[in-house]
């Protein structure tokens, strides 16, 4: 009889496990390799574009993105032939998958905002396409201007907080838009980059709801949450698209995201 | 009266030797092309510096040239000589701060 049951729960277990949709959420990232460029530093940013769970660190097969860019100045510059396709390392042994890289050179002060629009990316688990605008801001030879300017995406956060320069335990506060208009109680997903960097302490979820956290934005679509960890943290504030894509005869929701990727630093 | 005049010298003799203040922190950006170098002078807000004096020097910290910058922050001038430059930007109470443009970006511009 106990062993009966005990079978059974396990069972029971592996099912939950199975059906239970995924504790983590994807998160399209772009990471250079430096935030704040001084004038000692190299000049040259190495940039990783990632499809992934980043507390996790799962990596998805990513699609060449639509588009690439950086806004500096008011102005937006196409780096789209710039990206390299790069491989790592998947789930089995021999599972490649895809992500992206670029190198930018700064060559002018000022804050430079990056930005991708990736290919839709099909999630039969969720059965919806995904399509996450992705920005992150680097700061160049200390003239913090720009960083508060919309890049002009279907959905993206707009910094309300200075995007760099933060110590660990800061508030990070943005403003969801969609189509450039405000998304009053927007639910934004925020996860660590485990990867991250400098970290020396891998994080593990003690519990499922751990590894994402979550905070609702107000009237005004402002949300802010303070991080408790040195290194990168994405933020991902989901809508729904008013568009639909065909896969495979039948239209589809497509899920956007608007996210934004901010760097802290212990105060030491 | 005597004590007013104690507090009067003591606050201006503190903003005489008081260091820059962070958040006013002057920057000089410089870049070189066609044989002139360009620089700029800001504040970390964006606003420029006017009047502000700059100074080029050598590797071996010599005075190679003088001038000042415009309302646009702007200052330039032909390459003065294929070295290592250090351009000092002065915004004047106690604003300052230095650019190292490499000989090889010199060379490069030339």
């Amino acid at each position: 009889m106990r062993r009966g049951s005990s079978i059974l729960f396990t069972a029971a277990a592996a099912l939950m496990l199975l059906l239970a949709p995924p504790a983590s959420a994807h998160f399209g990232a772009v990471i250079p390799s430096d935030d704040i460029v001084t004038q000692d530093d190299a000049k040259t940013l190495n940039i990783e574009i990632q499809f992934l769970h980043p507390l996790e660190q799962h990596l998805m097969e990513m699609a060449k993105p639509k588009q690439f860019g950086v806004m500096h100045n008011d102005q937006k510059t196409d780096l789209l032939a710039t990206l390299q396709e790069a491989k790592a390392k998947g789930h089995g042994p021999t599972e490649e998958l895809t992500f992206w890289t670029a190198e930018y050179p700064i060559r002018r002060p000022g804050d430079y905002t990056f930005f991708i629009e990736p290919t839709p990316y099909w999630e039969p688990a969720e059965d919806l396409y995904i399509v996450h605008y992705t920005k992150v801001c680097v700061n160049a030879l200390g003239l913090e201007e720009g960083w508060d300017q919309p890049v002009g995406l279907e959905t993206e956060i707009l910094p309300m907080a200075r995007p760099y320069g933060l110590w660990t335990g800061n508030l990070f506060t943005g403003q969801v838009l969609l189509k450039g208009k405000p998304v009053p109680n927007a639910e934004v997903e925020i996860e660590y980059l485990n990867a991250s960097p400098g970290n020396i302490s891998v994080v593990v979820a003690p519990a499922d709801p751990y590894v994402t956290q979550v905070v609702k934005a107000d009237a005004n679509g402002v949300f802010s949450y303070a991080m408790p960890k040195a290194g990168w943290w994405g933020f991902s504030a989901l809508n729904e698209a008013d568009w639909t894509i065909d896969h495979e005869g039948e239209k589809k929701n497509v899920e956007i995201g608007a996210v934004f990727w901010v760097h802290t630093r212990d105060m030491k | 009266m005597k004590i007013l005049t104690g507090v009067a010298a003591l606050m201006l003799v503190s903003a005489l030797f008081a260091g820059p203040a962070l958040a006013h922190k002057v920057h000089l950006f410089a870049y070189v092309d066609g044989g002139t170098i360009y620089t700029e002078s800001y504040f970390p807000d964006g606003s420029k510096v006017e009047n502000g004096t700059v100074r080029v020097y050598d590797s071996e910290e010599a005075l190679l040239l003088e001038g000042t910058t415009d309302p646009g922050g702007l200052f330039r001038f032909p390459i003065p000589k294929v070295d290592d430059l250090t351009i000092v930007i002065d915004a004047g109470m106690g604003h300052k701060n230095r650019f190292h443009l490499k000989k090889t970006e010199v060379e490069a511009g030339k």
